[in-house]
């Protein structure tokens, strides 16, 4: 039995008429993938390669020049396909003058939920993007992070199966964008599959088991994550209070091997954005500490 | 998702779709059109004469469904006017503002009564003009005026107000006994006409020349209705006809005036002859 | 696979092909976004509007007062209904399709009929709620200045007849406050909601709010005048094939809103039979549900 496939895009092609002219451009070229039911999948590429494009012609919010687009073996665009799909998109912005609570129950309703059922999904998700406190305030007033974990929460509103995220953390800083990543793990983990796209790979790497790398609007690789970024015939050790002595013996180890070599060696330094974090983090513990 | 239309499918697409519609439409609304017009809910178009008079805004505004406001808009203006005594162009706003809303008599009677009383009065005072140029535009306006009652009284053939105002004219300004009469008598009967239209119009039959025996018939008519026509005046006039016309004494009338509340503080508002404007 | 999966597991329940609820969830949200835009604001000036034309006394008797003053409100109602229907047509939806608030909704199961419908439906709301209390305060200046009328006109009994005071009341009455009166505000709506559903079937073309707030205004401009304009010009045989073909085509092509002028007739004190108001809500009816249609076919496959 083959396992079911929440999106399936079949020799996708997306051209779009610029100009007055005959001239066009061709934002998605022949792409096909499958996105398969409980699993993370993200596409990645350049500005500019045909994400969006790709997102918005499985939402059904744009036709394909030639080529299929199906989500749960719906046709994109019908409104059962809909229902079975949350979708954030790049940028967000919602009505300014509805307050974080309305703006679920707006969509909810949309949905078609009702009383407390609505009372309860809302409570649950502003519980669940830390927007408790920020539930009775008006959108205008949100700043960016805000903005995109109350997208975020809009979109699981009706519990759908499948969730689209149009680069979920883009203006987010890191503690924002962590955030999100966390989010989505745990998504994930409570069986929802999630369809992303960005053009950031170190954010992509986290959570996604598939990618596919597009570029130009065609499908460049395509696998899972750790295939996809590892390095065969390499090998990384990293030690901790090693004496220099220690150190020497290794080398030596190493040069008595003959098919082995020294490619690198020095004390690994932690990434920015991994820096940035603990000292965000270290501040929010004093600070609760006091 | 099916593949969209062109732009320019879809515009033809519209308007086909708009001119079945159109075609589908346009009894049903000229059906509805002339039910409006003849219940008088819907005015007619303005003249064409109007269009041409009208300034551009004022155009727009007819245009776009705001024609009482425009109009309202310059009878402000031509209350301007005439506290400029600027009776020509007082007299052009009127022009559009009665083709703008012909069925409301309230203009109407508006003009007649600025030319005919008001532009007429400051021609007799006016000392700037020359003499024999104040005759010649008391006559203007007082012209002007009636020929404003007239086209009213067509476009409002119930009026009573442009009638009264009309006879107002003929009796204070042009002293025509007869066309006064003969107004006083139109207005009988309309609805909204005061009582006393009926006893003015044979008051003033009375003055006119060679009408003395109609108009002695027809106050004794009143007269016999009862003793609530025994008004002070309306025996005067019937007692100065008897004289007149050489009645017999036999049938000369006998009879106690009716007093009435407007006769005693009456002094200011009576006419030579006694006559009492209420 | 596992049967005890989460619920997430099974596909999600069907929704309506088409749903009233959702259309009066967007109608609720557009009089929100109207009412904290401060739309209702207005409704200030209007009152205020009222008071200076009912304290300004230019006109030579009491009944020609109230009837510039019924004139005055009715047609500043008139006025409010149609241009506010076209700026806040034209302005809500493009902005929801340059704020992508658009993408969001229609990636909810809406479909775009039932999107369009609730947006035209919030600002008739918007529209009736402002008729509605634009009516009641200009009734209330309309009664307070004939009854104030009609005291001075008894104030005269010692100098006048009863019978002429009476004459004089009936006078003012006339031309004072009639219930029938609600049906020219219900005319300014029933206008108001066929100017909206032209300026969303523009809206579905145009690509700038200010592009459709233009055409919309000379498409309204124009419905008022080619009754006249075919009045004046079919009828003359001097004018060319081409002129009459013109004219022809804009009769077709363009409401004709002058019909909706009928308000002006009952604020002149004409009054109005119920087959004439059954009329014209079927012809709104009409006007509605076809442009709607119509809009579809722009609307319907626009890509965002
Ligand atoms: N509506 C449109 N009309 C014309 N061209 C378009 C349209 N939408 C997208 N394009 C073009 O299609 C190409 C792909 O755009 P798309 O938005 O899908 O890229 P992306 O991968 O999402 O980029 P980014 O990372 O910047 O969001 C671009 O060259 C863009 O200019
Ligand atoms: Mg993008």
């Amino acid at each position: 039995m083959s396992e079911e496939l929440a999106v399936e895009v079949k020799n996708l092609t997306k051209v779009f008429p610029t100009g007055l002219r005959k001239e066009y451009v061709v934002a998605v070229d022949n792409l096909s993938f499958e996105v398969k039911a409980g699993e993370v999948y993200g596409l990645i590429g350049p500005n500019g390669s045909g994400k969006s494009t790709t997102m918005k012609v499985v939402l059904g919010l744009m036709a394909p020049s030639k080529g299929t687009s199906t989500v749960f073996g719906y046709e994109s665009g019908d409104i059962q396909a809909r229902n079975e799909i949350g979708f954030l998109p790049e940028n967000p912005y919602f009505y300014k003058h509805l307050s974080g609570a309305e703006t679920l129950k707006f969509y909810g309703k949309l949905c078609g939920l009702r009383g407390s059922e609505l009372k309860d999904r809302i409570a649950d998700l502003l519980q669940l993007v830390d927007l408790e406190d920020a539930a009775k305030r008006r959108l205008g007033g949100y700043s960016k992070g805000m903005l995109q974990r109350i997208g975020l929460a809009q979109t699981l509103i009706q519990n759908p199966r499948l969730v689209i995220l149009d680069e979920p953390t883009a203006g987010v800083d890191p503690v924002g964008s962590r955030q999100i990543r966390d989010l989505i793990l745990r998504l994930k983990e409570d069986g929802y599959t999630v369809f992303l796209c960005s053009h950031l790979l170190e954010q992509v790497q986290e959570v996604c088991d598939r990618v596919g790398i597009i570029f130009k609007g065609r499908m460049r690789r395509e696998g899972p994550l750790e295939e996809l970024i590892r390095i065969e015939d390499q090998t990384e050790l990293t030690l901790k209070g090693a004496s220099p002595e220690l150190l020497e013996q290794v080398r030596n180890l190493i040069e008595s091997d003959g098919s082995a070599e020294l490619v690198e060696e020095g004390h690994p330094r932690t990434t920015l954005e991994r820096l940035f974090i603990r000292i965000a983090g270290q501040k929010e513990n004093q600070k609760e500490s006091a | 998702m099916k593949r969209p239309l062109s732009q320019v499918t879809k515009i033809v697409l519209v308007a086909l779709a708009l001119s079945a519609f159109g075609l589908l439409r346009a009894p049903w609304e000229d059906a509805i059109r002339d039910d409006l017009v003849e219940n008088q809910l819907l005015l007619p178009p303005p003249a064409e004469s109007a269009i041409e008079q009208m300034s551009q805004s004022a155009l727009m505004g007819t245009l776009g469904g705001l024609r009482t406001l425009v109009s309202t808009f310059l009878v402000l203006e031509g209350f301007d006017h005439f506290s400029l005594k600027d009776w020509e162009e007082l007299r052009n706003t009127y022009q559009i503002v009665t083709s703008l809303e012909p069925r409301d008599e309230n203009h109407w009677r508006d003009i007649v009564w600025h030319l005919g009383i008001n532009a007429t009065a400051n021609m007799e005072l006016d000392k700037s003009l020359p003499e024999f140029e104040r005759k010649r535009r008391f006559q203007q306006y007082a012209l002007e005026a009636i020929d404003f009652a007239e086209r009213g009284i067509q476009q409002v053939p119930e009026s009573a107000i442009i009638r009264q105002q009309l006879a107002e004219v003929y009796r204070e300004k042009l002293k025509d006994n007869c066309k006064t009469a003969e107004v006083y008598g139109d207005l009988i009967g309309l609805p909204g006409a005061p009582e006393y239209v009926r006893r003015f119009h044979g008051y003033f039959l009375a003055r006119c020349p060679g009408r003395e025996q109609e108009a002695y018939d027809y106050l004794m008519a009143l007269f016999r209705e009862g003793p609530s026509q025994h008004l002070p005046t309306l025996i005067k006039e019937i007692q100065k006809l008897e004289e007149l016309l050489e009645i017999p004494s036999p049938e000369r009338i006998r009879a106690v005036p009716r007093q009435s509340p407007a006769q005693r503080r009456a002094s200011k508002n009576t006419l030579p002859g006694g006559i009492v404007i209420p | 696979m596992n049967e005890s999966a989460s619920p997430l597991q099974s596909p999600a329940r069907r929704v309506a092909a088409f749903s009233l609820s959702r259309i009066s969830t967007i109608a609720m949200s557009t009089v929100t976004q109207l009412v904290r835009m401060k739309t209702f604001y207005f409704l200030l000036a209007f009152a205020l509007l009222l008071f200076a034309v009912g304290n300004f006394n230019f006109a030579s008797s009491p009944a020609q007062a109230l009837s510039t003053l019924k004139k005055v409100s009715f047609g500043a109602m008139d006025l409010f209904a149609w241009l506010f229907a076209i700026v806040a047509t034209a302005l809500l939806i493009p902005r929801d399709i340059e704020d992508r608030t658009l993408y969001t909704i229609l990636s909810k199961p809406v479909r775009r009929i039932e999107y369009l419908l609730g947006k035209l439906g919030g600002v008739l709301i918007v529209i009736a709620i402002s008729l509605a209390v634009m009516f009641v305060i200009c009734s209330f200046m309309i009664i307070w200045q004939q009854l104030g009328y009609i005291a001075a006109e008894y104030d005269t009994r010692d100098i006048r007849t009863e019978q002429e005071i009476l004459a004089s009341v009936t006078l003012i009455e006339n031309a004072g406050f009639r219930g029938e009166l609600i049906y020219a505000a219900y005319a300014s709506f029933l206008k108001s909601a066929v100017v909206a559903s032209v300026t969303i079937l523009l809206s579905t073309f145009a690509s700038s709010s200010l592009f459709t707030i233009i055409i919309s205004i000379l498409v309204f401009l124009v419905g008022h005048a080619h009754t006249m304009a075919t009045n004046f010009w079919l009828q003359e045989t001097d004018n060319s094939l081409v002129v009459q073909m013109v004219l022809k085509v804009v009769k077709i092509l363009i409401p004709n809103f002058q019909l909706f002028s009928f308000s002006e007739g009952i604020v002149q004190g004409a009054s109005v039979a119920s087959g004439v108001l059954l009329q014209m809500s079927g012809i709104t009816a009409a006007y509605l549900f076809v442009f709607l249609l119509i809009s579809l076919i722009s609307f319907g496959d626009k890509e965002f």
